[in-house]
Parts: structure tokens; sequence; C-alpha cells
């Protein structure tokens, strides 16, 4: 098992510019601190604290910091390991200066040439609409393509159920990798990653109820109304399997499942719930369940029909006389929970630091939170406050995680895909293979968790450029080989970066390819360094 | 290793050079410019330990249930809150099936077998009632606050162990690594560690590719990554000398001392992998190892079902550790420890929800072992659980870990490793 990075949604420093003056003057932290009296040694840590805490700054806040008078810190006895973690907010490279291309590494999962003349000629706001009306994009020909492919996708549960497992496992995977590199809706995909971590299931335990869970659950809704979502989300046998609500009943509620709806699915660890709304909460649901091969059911003989009291509201008693109406008291829950108002925060917060920044600002996150209960909750909506033009020019970069990284590595290359074998196992040993997180809080997406993990990623620009068979999969290196080894990095710089590559890897890619004979094995090569390149890494 | 790395690791004048440039720092930030990569996350300790222990650390991750994992069967209220998934006491019939006797009051189910020639020599020691004090049942909140070391403080990001290897000079002045995190990614309790990733499997660490030109790719990243950003810059800078480290490191040819053999599982794979790196004695000064499948909502039958088999796997390996590296004599303490316990009274899906106080154990020639540790033992019954549902910490995981931080690991400075903490020392150690 792997380690859980908590979603919880802490208010968190607030991006540049604000940034450059916090880093050394956020005030004392954690109250409880004042248990231990003040403590010996002090020196070398409050010395020390000035310099990290500079080095934590973004690149430019850094620039401007350097170029200020400063006086010394003054002494503060408390922040001083607040220093020692890691750097979350990496200023973008000085030439990733266009507005269309930084709105394409965010709403895509990877630039290409075809994408980048695409918003150019469109422009920030005419990309983002375009995105965002996804609907329109046809994607019919990728559609055709995927359910010849992995048929088992778009197969009811009835079917599935007698379907081999491994196979299921297998064509979710590839079929999900090879869509998110392919289609033309890629901020929708982006969103459809986003949800599928938000409502993690791990298919070792579900098995192929996840395939109708994916479908009908989060890609059917992940540009609509969160409401709609967490709803279908609710009355998901794979979700109701995943978290043992299926196992609970009157007198033998099971909380996993109403804990992990507040916690991660709605209000948020922080979001004001005690252990007695847990366990209100899972009397609540008792008699939520599926039945046969993966059908929703209300069993009005497992509800608990005495009175509950869940986040201060009061459901009187029941009575079994009332049936299938005993449903009605979740639903009810359901409805407090996607309006309450430490859902929005959590909902803004998190969705603010998948598209836009890992440090959200307090600004940020009530202008977002707000858009949610302005709409109820609309997706696209908190998409268009939380992508525009002035809060993008000033995020920090993010990290690709693992899955990010390979889908944008196909989608520069663009192999010719027979099968997905290689890949999918590729991405097993990035660290992520799909539907095996084992714990509802779903793949971190931390720097401090994969920034470590640089050997795997070198290792899958070697396999990835190296792809040369016309039975399984191949990428194509004649364009790169047509020309003179200057013109074979300008492509790569066109294909992998939007004509924006970084100089210093201009510079050691040159060197590179022109340090041997330019033939295949050579491109190829270079090919793979670029994936492996620093700049690759980030979006 | 061979002195290509020695321009990065600067580390035969560590102490030193980190105390002139603090000093220097203080004059302007314009000192980064010729500061070693990671040195900004050093601060060194005046005084440490010449010898010191490596640790392996193990995260028990899901919640542990610390009553089946070692089970008091002589409290009266153990039988009668587990009517269907409480071990058999050691006295009944079945070989198969009835504990282990540890003490007259706890017993190991069959599952822990393995472990209980380790306890018999005295060198693993069960501490029981213990977690920490913060009262969270999120499995997120509560792994965090016990690898951060720290409860609810959102300023603290780095792990106890990545600030105890921070603060501690390396125990090879030359080592590119001097800890893993197995797993793919870096596990909160390492981080800020000074010259630690993750590594799924250390055998097979490499960029791949034509043998003839893995130099010169090789080359590629160090220059390419030279100019980038933490956390990216060190980690790349790390993996590059990793590389060339393990490559030199034997995996496939390794025997076990002790006619050891380590499970093939997860776990396993990954404490024979820790192992074998030191014996190597490449400079590894702590590894973190996770072990899941703890969260046993339903079916968790830890007589001959799912926990059986979760418990069977962690004993089985950790007891190959035992005799294939603690055996044999060698320095090195290993502490497992998870997020919370589980319900005293088990749920209707014949498992267990999210409960608090939970076992946690310490393994090594310099722990105390042989016994199960307690302080006042609280019992099982209701009016004696919290919150009337859970056996109770008396004991903060942190009061055990800065016993073996200050004696074990031969670090005195605890308030740095667990700052906002004094610690009650309970005599875990030798």
């Amino acid at each position: 098992m792997r380690i859980r990075t908590p979603a919880n949604a802490v208010p968190a420093p607030s991006v540049r510019p604000e940034s450059e003056s916090d880093a050394e003057e956020q005030p004392a932290i954690g109250a409880q601190d004042g248990e231990r009296g003040e403590r010996k040694s002090r020196r070398s840590f409050v010395v020390f604290g000035a310099l990290a805490a500079a080095s934590l700054l973004p690149k430019t806040a850094r620039a401007q910091a350097k170029s200020r008078q400063r006086k010394p810190s003054e002494p503060k006895a408390k922040d001083e390991f607040a220093i020692l973690g890691p750097n979350e907010n990496v200023a973008a490279f000085s030439e990733w200066a266009g507005s269309a291309s930084r709105l394409v590494r965010r709403a895509t999962l990877g630039v290409t040439a075809a994408e980048m003349t695409r918003a150019t000629q469109m422009g920030y706001q005419g990309y983002l609409n375009y995105q965002l009306n996804h609907t329109r994009i046809d994607d019919s020909a990728l559609e055709t393509d995927i359910a010849a492919k992995w048929p088992l996708l778009s197969q009811s549960s009835d079917v599935l159920f007698s379907a081999d497992a491994n196979q299921a496992r297998i064509q979710l995977q590839e079929g999900t990798i090879y869509r998110a590199a392919f289609s033309q809706r890629q901020l929708f995909e982006r969103m459809v990653e986003f949800w599928s971590d938000h409502f993690n299931q791990d298919m070792d335990k579900v098995g192929y109820l996840l395939i109708s869970d994916l479908r009908d659950v989060v890609r059917k809704n992940a540009l609509g109304k969160f409401p709609d979502l967490l709803k279908a989300s609710a009355h998901s046998p794979s979700m109701m399997l995943y978290l043992d609500q299926n196992a609970s009943r009157v007198g033998a509620p099971n909380q996993n499942y109403a804990r992990e709806i507040m916690e991660l699915h709605t209000l948020g660890v922080d979001g004001g719930y005690t252990q007695d709304d847990v366990a209100e909460l899972s009397r609540v649901l008792t008699g939520w369940t599926f039945s046969g091969r993966g059908t929703f059911t209300f069993d009005p003989a497992r509800h608990d029909w005495k009175a509950k009291t869940v986040l201060g509201v009061t459901i009187p008693a029941g009575s079994p006389s009332l049936g299938a109406a005993g449903i009605n008291e979740g639903e009810q829950m359901l409805d407090l929970l996607v309006n309450h108002p430490s859902t929005a925060r959590f909902i803004a917060t998190k969705m603010l630091k998948w598209l836009l920044t890992p440090t959200p600002s307090a600004t940020q996150i009530s202008t977002v939170a707000a858009a949610y209960r302005a709409t109820g909750g609309d997706i696209k909506a908190m998409i268009r406050v939380i992508l525009n033009d002035t809060w993008l020019a000033a995020a920090p970069m993010k990290l690709k995680r693992p899955f990010h990284f390979l889908v944008s590595s196909m989608r520069s290359t663009h192999p010719t895909v027979v099968t997905m074998t290689t890949l999918n196992g590729q991405l097993g040993n990035l660290g992520q293979s799909l539907f095996s997180w084992d714990t509802p809080d779903g793949y971190p997406d931390k720097i401090e968790y994969w920034a470590g993990n640089i050997v795997p990623r070198w290792g899958f620009g070697t396999v990835m450029s190296n792809l040369n068979s016309t039975t399984t999969i191949t990428v194509d290196t004649t364009a790169y080989r047509a020309g003179s080894p200057d013109a074979a990095v300008d492509l790569i710089d066109q294909n992998f970066f939007g004509g924006e590559m970084p100089l210093v890897t201009r510079t050691a890619l040159l060197t590179y390819i022109k340090g041997g004979t330019f033939n295949d094995a050579r491109v190829r090569e270079t090919i793979g360094l670029a994936i492996s390149a620093n700049a690759f890494q980030w979006y | 290793m061979d002195d290509q790395h020695d321009a990065d690791c600067g580390c035969q004048e560590y102490n030193e050079l980190s105390r002139r440039q603090f000093i220097t720092a203080s004059a302007g930030v314009s000192a980064a410019a010729f500061f070693p990569a990671w040195l900004p996350k050093i601060v060194m300790s005046k005084h440490y330990a010449s010898s010191r222990d490596i640790i392996v650390s193990v995260f028990m991750r899901g919640g542990a249930d610390g009553l089946s994992l070692c089970a008091p069967f002589a409290d009266p209220n153990y039988y009668a809150s587990r009517t269907t998934i409480a071990i058999p006491r050691p006295d009944s019939a079945d070989p198969k099936t009835k504990g282990i006797d540890l003490d007259g009051f706890f017993m190991f189910p069959q599952a822990m077998a393995g472990l209980a020639p380790a306890f018999t020599l005295k060198d693993l020691l069960v501490v029981h009632a213990t977690g920490q004090l913060n009262n969270s049942r999120s499995h997120f909140d509560a792994q965090r606050y016990m690898e951060v070391g720290k409860p609810v403080d959102p300023a603290l990001v780095t792990g106890w162990l990545g600030r105890h290897l921070a603060t501690m000079p390396p125990l090879k002045a030359t080592a590119p690594l001097r800890a893993l995190g197995v797993g793919n990614g870096l596990q909160k309790t390492l981080v800020g560690a000074p010259k630690t990733l993750p590594i799924a499997d250390p055998a097979n660490y490499s960029i791949g590719g034509a043998a003839a030109t893995a130099a010169q790719r090789l080359a590629f990243m160090k220059t390419d990554f030279a100019g980038a950003e933490e956390p990216l810059h060190s980690a790349a800078l790390d993996a590059t000398n990793t590389v060339d480290l393990l490559k030199t490191v034997n995996f496939a040819g390794y025997k076990t001392a002790n006619s050891a053999v380590y499970p093939n599982t997860s776990f396993g794979r990954a404490l024979r992998s820790v192992a074998v790196l030191i014996k190597a004695d490449v400079g590894i000064e702590a590894a973190q190892v996770d072990v899941g499948g703890w969260d046993t909502h339903s079916a968790q039958n830890p007589i001959n079902g799912s926990m059986f088999n979760t418990m069977t796997d962690f004993s089985n390996s950790l007891a190959a550790f035992y005799a294939d590296v603690i055996a044999t004599g060698a320095s090195v303490t290993v502490v497992a420890v998870s997020e919370f316990g589980r319900n005293v009274r088990e749920n209707g899906s014949n498992g267990t929800d999210h409960g608090r106080g939970t076992v946690m154990f310490a393994m090594g020639k310099g722990i105390a072992g042989g016994r199960v540790l307690t302080k006042n033992w609280p019992g099982l019954a209701r009016e004696n659980l919290e919150s009337g549902q859970d056996l109770k910490v008396t004991m903060d995981h942190r009061d055990i870990l800065s016993e073996i931080v200050k004696n074990r690991l031969g670090n005195p400075n605890l308030d740095m490793v667990f700052p906002s903490w004094t610690p009650t020392m309970m005599g875990v150690t030798r």
C-alpha cells in the first residue's frame, strides 16, 4: 500500500505575488506549541530560516526579494520547522510566455502542435469556451475506435458480470489512457481524471462495477453540476461495495461510506462534522445497497427507522410501513451535504489545486466557492472563474503526475496504436497503475510525493521513444530524420513544447543529437531525452 | 563512491560548511548562489552519537486492529465484545487457531507465529494501548499526524524521520543515498530528509536503453536538471548518483543469513531489498516501508481469512528480516506503527470500524523486548473505553519513538524531531 496525502483543504499561503512577503513573515504556527518552554539553540534555525524561506519562493519573487534591502529577520521561535518542506510554488519557465499556450498546458493533457495552433487562432477565451462546450466537439471517430478496441467499456453490468475480470481491468485501464491521449475533449478528460480520484475506487475490490461507475457517474457528470455527480455516486453500486455501504443495516451500521462521503466527497475533513454525525449518517443510509449484478436498491428491511440527527438536522422516527419512501431520508441528507457551505469551499479548493495552483489564496477559494453557491455547483462555471487569464498568468507550474506525463508523451509523439499493453505496463512502472489506489482519497496531487520518482520517468522516455513495432505500437520518426539535427530539435520543440522549449533544454538536446551519428537510433534517444527533460515534467 | 559525487556532496566538511554558510547567509540571500542544492534542508545537530542504528520504519496503513495482532485473552470483555472474530484462547483445542500465549494476558494469533521467536529472544517489543493523542478517525489526518510527528499543525510539512536525518550528519560521509522510501512516491514520514528518494524496486533502478549511450544520456539529465527548481533539482541529482550506486549492488545474487526466506509479497520483497542495501554498506541510514490491508470494516476474519493473511505476510516478512539482519547482530532497529486501532466491539459485517488505541512494535538488539509494554492497561470494559467504544490511548507513539531516536539513532535533538512534545521515556531500549 502507499502513502496517502490528506486532501484536506487547509487554507494555504496565498499565491504570488502575495507570497513574496509571506514566506518569511508568517505568524507563529500552532498554538499548541506553547506546551513546551522556550528551547535552546535556536540561533542556527533562525538564521537558517531567513535563507531557506527565500529559497522556497518562486523564481520571480525571489528575484524581487533579492533586490530589496531587508532588515535581519526577527527571531521567530515557532516557524523554523515550516520552512523545511518542499517548494510547491515553482515559477514557470521564462520561455512559457504566451497566454494561449499557458491555457493549453492547463486545459489539456499535453501540448501538441495542432492544439497550439488551434488555441492561438481562437484566442484565450475562445479556446476556453471551445473546451468547455465539450459536447460540441466531435469525438465520434475516437469513440468508434475505442468501441472496437475495448468493447467491454460499453457493456452493462449484467454482461460484465460474466466477463473475464482481468480483461475488464485491462480494457478499462487501456481505454482510459487511450481516450485521454486522443480525445479532442481535453478539458473534459482533465476533469474526468480529477473526479476519478475524487471518487476513487480500487478495482481490486469493486471489479467490473467500476466500468459503469466511471461511465455513468463520472463521465456523465464531469462537466455538469456537482450535486448531480455526488448523488449519482451515492447511488453507484461500485461505490456502495467499495465503502461497505452494502454491508450496513439496522442495528449494525457500517460507518465507512458515511464518513468518506463527508470527509472526502463533500464537506472536507475540517468541514464541521463530528464523529456523532458519522454515526448518525450511517444510520440514515442503512438500506442503501445494490442487488443482482449491480443495480442500486433501497431495502426498507435493512433501514433504521428510528430518529437521527445529522449536522443539526433531525430526521424524525419513521415506520417500516413507509417502505421505499425511507430512501428520502438519505436523499435529504445528500441535499444537505451538496448545499453546505463547507462543500462549496472544499470543492472550490480542490479544483483550484487541480487546475491552477497547489497553494490557492483565500481570495481565490472564496471567489470560486461563491461561484459554486451561485450556480448550484456548476462545474463549468467554477472552471471559468479558475482558469481566468490573470490568475493563470501568475500561477506556478504543476508537476505532471505519471498518468499525465505518459499521456502527454503520447500526445506529443502520436504513436500508431495496435495494442496498449506496453504503455499500460509502463504506467504501472511510473507508479500510477490506474484504478489500483486502494484508499478512497485517490492518487496524490502533491509534488512532495512524486518529485523523487524521477528515474522511472527517464526509463520511460527510453521506452516510449523506441516503440517501433507495427504489430503493437509505433512512434514514427521519419519527420525528425528528414532534415538536419537542428531541424529535428525544432520539431521536438513544436510537438512537445508548442514552440516554447526552454533554452537550456534546447542546448542540451542539440549537444546530444550532434554528439553521435545522425540516424534513427540517435533521433529516438533524443526524443527520449526530451520526454525525460525537466521542462517536460511540468505543465 | 567515486569522486564524481564530491562536487555535490561535500560531506567531508559537511558540518563545518553548513555552519559557516549559515552565518554567511545571515548577511544576505545571495549566499544561496553557492549553496549545494540540498544544504538548505540541513540543520546540524551539535551533539550526536558516533555509532548508531539504521532504522527501518514500517507503517501499517489502514488502522490495524491491535486486538487481533496482540489479543488480551485474559481481559474478560474481549470475548464478549467479539463474538465472531476473537482469537481462540491459548488453552483451546485446535492448534491451528489457538492463540500463542505471550505473558499470561496477551497472545499472538497464529498468523503472528512468525514473530514469536523474536519475542522469545527478547528482541521484539509489543507496545499496547498506544497510538496518538489526537482523536481523529480519518485515515488521512491520523496518518499525516503520525508521520509528521505532531498533530493538527498545517505548517509542519516534513516527517519526523525526515527531520531526524536532516539534523544528523550522514552515517557514511560519501553516501549518495541516505534513506529510501520503498514505493512509487515518498512517504510523508521521510519528507525533508536529505539525499532520500522513493524507490519502488531498488534492483531495477536504471534509465534503460543502449548501454553504449547510457553514461552520455545520464550526463544529459545532470545538465538539464542542473537549473531545475527544488524539489526536482535535488531529486534528479540524487537519482543520477543513486543509479550509479545501485548498479554496484548485487540484488539478484543476494544470499540471506540464517536461511531466511522473505515472502514473495510486496512487503516481503521490500524488506529483502532493504536488507540487501544494509548489508551492501552503502550508507543507507533509514528506510520507510508500507504494508496495507488493515482497514477491516467487513469480513475481518483474523483466524483464517482476510486479516489472517495480512498478519501472516506482516509477521513472516518481519521474521525473515529478523533472521537475516537483526539476528546477525547488525545495528538495526525496526519500528512499526498504525494510525489508529479499531472499535472494541465488532460491527454487523464481521468487521470493525475506526477506533483509537492499538499496538506498535519495536525490534532490534537494542530494544528491551520480550514483553507487551502497557501503561495502566485500561481494559475493555465499556465504562473504560474512549467514547464507550474504543481502547484508550495510554501512550503516545512519540514517547516510544523518542527513546529510540535518542538512544538507538543517537540523535538527542528530540525537540527537532518531535517539536512541542515532551516525551515520557518508557524504557523501550536496552
